[in-house]
């Protein structure tokens, strides 16, 4: 019963490689746009700073398996473009958790003391530079638990790219199992790779917020 | 943009959307009172039980938690197809389980967060610890978690849609199948974008409305909530 | 050095600050005392612009604070502040707090900025604790480095606001100590505080605030012996009572 993940062990991992390159690389757009998103809100730009607001509005009440069919058949369709699965997945998955990861934040952001601010500005530093050496540093840092949270989040979506035939781990167990029937053995597998990698992170994320949260 | 919309053909399906639409609330609100009432259970015994059971209660949050929710679908759909369950059934269940592990943690960081002394005085007073559950520390802790059920609610709806994955009619299921029916691929998918935000809002507003201050008070953390 | 004149300021309906006047010449030390919600803390903000003013004017060794065009960072480079809550940066360590504006600010290199905070630190008594976190430091010592953090952009004159009442009594003196010697170096400061003792030592001259306005002006030894106003009587008489 257990040769089937052993016989299927190259494909498999091949899977799990996918799912990690595309959480990777929504990973690292998504916290750019989360970022961006965040620091225009915080600082109220005008007409930008509503715009992000409907943006995170939209995002917040969709289901992410509507945003990326949304983005796989919709826009396409609207725009007349042609994309991949593997596209559509990493576009809808940074779009979605970018608008997530903006609040978390935003919230960081905002938890900074206008005091100590106001103590920067004083000696003699320009807005501008108070918000790179000590808002987003201190900002950032306070919110490390949420944020690693977020890119757990993301990695158990991707499992919802398997709906459009991206061969991530659970696109590529499905089609093992529709080949030799063995549902229980390849799902509690699955299942269990999940785990590890998300227990991985989560302890990756404690240590890390440990190491380098700022302490008041 | 050569694209030329025409948003009839959604209303001439209309009868599918409305299907849909009960069947995502049918889904979702049986869940939530799973979620509930399984997330409660458990939640007490990690607060409050035996060293045993609080290891079992933190066991279980994570690994259900560190499982995706499409994989939960699949294992009662497929794995356990001996059971013969319908798939409404399949993911009413997958949904309720997963949905319970952060009801789980809410509760149980209710209880703890609760003041130490209300739980003592209520024993010095001769309650049993059951009356004092029910009596003192319930109460203080439902009203305190609401906002946070409610965004469980709110998730709850949205995670919904993975259930059009193994053939339950919602409304990610019927708007695949307008799509095929009407290719207006466009309208069809910003419709149920819509539908969704509507849902999730209307029910964001009449929770909110319900708890009126306490809901305030208290913004739920939605990051202890997740998923597609 | 610091010139206020006429200043008035509200929030919307609600005046904070009623025709204030006063200065401080090069090398004095003045006290600011007076009730809480007398506008002395806000008094002493506006003098580097960051809270402004409606009515009257602040000028700095020459440079109109409330005018439109004035580069604001650049004049608060030259003007220190020391704040009741200290605000030390509390992802640096103290050297770091003592080094950021030298770096960003004066543009001085890494190195240089390193061997005037190390002497800095050691000017307040610090000097060990150069690589410890703020959290790590008790209330005294981390009023002493935002002293060291002030006094590394070489400014001409630097504002407290209340800098030893947010401490435990026993580390009042240790603070005081050091802004008593700052004074005694010629350093030119306007302080607002309720440490009579400390004013009576160090003082040129004590301003008494009450309700937003300027209510005397006067050498230290006039103020303490025969105060003019009747406010002040009482004041005095309350704070100097325990």
């Amino acid at each position: 019963m257990h040769d089937v993940i052993f016989v299927n062990r190259d494909f498999l991992a091949a899977g799990l490689l996918a799912t990690l390159q595309i959480s990777a690389i929504a990973i690292v757009c998504g916290t750019l746009i989360g970022a961006v998103v965040a620091l225009l809100r915080y600082l109220r730009v005008p007409f930008a700073a509503r715009f992000c607001a409907l943006y995170v509005g939209l995002i917040q009440g969709a289901p992410l398996l509507v945003v990326l069919l949304f983005c796989y058949f919709a826009l396409p369709a609207l725009f007349g473009y042609k994309t991949t699965a593997y596209w559509a997945t990493v576009l809808s998955f940074s779009v979605f958790i970018g608008a997530y990861l903006a609040e978390d934040i935003r919230a960081g952001l905002q938890s900074v003391s206008p005091k100590l601010i106001q103590a920067a500005l004083a000696s003699g530093l320009t807005m501008a530079q108070v918000l790179r050496l000590v808002v987003l540093p201190i900002g950032v840092r306070s919110v490390i638990p949420p944020i690693i949270g977020q890119y757990v989040r993301l990695i158990k979506f991707t499992s919802v790219a398997s709906i459009i035939s991206v061969q991530e781990l659970t696109g590529n167990a499905l089609l093992v199992n529709a080949r030799v029937f063995e549902p229980a053995t390849i799902l509690s597998f699955v299942a269990i790779v999940y785990l590890i990698v998300c227990q991985a992170v989560s302890l990756f994320g404690r240590w890390l917020n440990a190491r380098f949260s700022v302490r008041t | 943009m050569n694209y030329s919309f025409d948003w009839s053909a959604l209303w001439l399906h209309r009868d599918l959307i409305v299907s849909g639409f009960i069947t995502t609330v049918e889904l979702a609100s049986i869940s939530l009172v799973l979620a509930t009432v399984l997330g409660m259970v458990i939640g007490t015994c990690g607060a409050v039980g035996s060293r045993g059971l609080r290891v079992f209660a933190v066991g279980w949050v994570e690994l259900i938690r560190s499982v995706p929710l499409l994989i939960h679908m699949y294992i009662w759909y497929m794995a356990l197809a001996v059971l013969k369950l319908p798939a409404f059934a399949c993911a009413v269940l997958a949904l309720s389980i997963y949905s319970s592990a952060y009801v789980t943690e809410i509760v149980r960081a209710g209880i703890e967060n609760l003041p130490a002394g209300q739980a003592k005085a209520a024993l010095a007073s001769g309650l049993t610890q059951f009356q004092t559950l029910r009596l003192v520390i319930y109460p203080q802790v439902l009203r305190r978690i609401l906002p946070s059920l409610a965004s469980v609610f709110s998730q709850l709806i949205k995670d919904s849609s993975l259930a059009s994955v193994i053939a339950v009619a919602d409304i990610t299921y019927e708007a695949g199948a307008l799509d095929g029916m009407t290719f207006r691929t466009f309208e069809v998918y910003a419709m149920t974008l819509v539908l969704y935000l509507v849902l999730v809002s209307i029910v964001n507003r009449l929770l909110g409305a319900l708890l009126g201050s306490s809901m305030r008070a208290s913004r739920p953390s939605p990051r202890e909530l997740s998923d597609a | 050095m610091i010139d206020i004149q006429n200043v008035s300021k509200s929030y919307g309906a609600i005046p904070v600050l009623q025709d204030c006047s006063l200065s401080v010449k090069r090398g004095e030390v003045v006290v600011v005392c007076g009730p809480s919600g007398s506008g002395k803390s806000t008094l002493i903000k506006c003098v580097n612009g960051l809270e402004p003013y409606q009515a009257g004017s602040i000028t700095v060794a020459g440079v109109e604070v409330g005018a439109r065009h004035t580069d604001l960072p650049k004049l608060r480079a030259k003007i220190g502040m020391v704040f009741q809550s200290f605000e030390l940066y509390p992802h640096l360590c103290a050297l770091d707090n003592v080094m950021l504006a030298q770096i960003h600010v004066l543009r001085r290199s890494r190195d240089e900025a390193r061997t005037r905070a190390m002497a800095l630190l050691t000017r307040v008594g610090l000097a060990e604790r150069a690589q410890q976190m703020p959290a790590d430091l008790s209330g005294g010592q981390q009023q002493r480095v935002a002293i060291a953090r002030t006094l590394a952009l070489d400014p001409d004159a630097i504002l407290l606001d209340e800098p030893t009442s947010a401490l435990d009594p026993e580390m009042v003196s240790e603070v005081l100590d050091v802004i008593t010697a700052l004074a005694r170096d010629g350093m030119t400061m306007m302080v607002v505080t309720h440490e009579m003792g400390f004013a009576r030592r160090v003082a040129d001259r004590v301003i008494f605030m009450d309700q937003g306005r300027v209510v005397e002006d006067t050498a230290t030894q006039t103020f303490f012996a025969a105060p003019a106003s009747a406010r002040a009587k009482e004041f005095l008489s309350k704070i100097l009572a325990h």
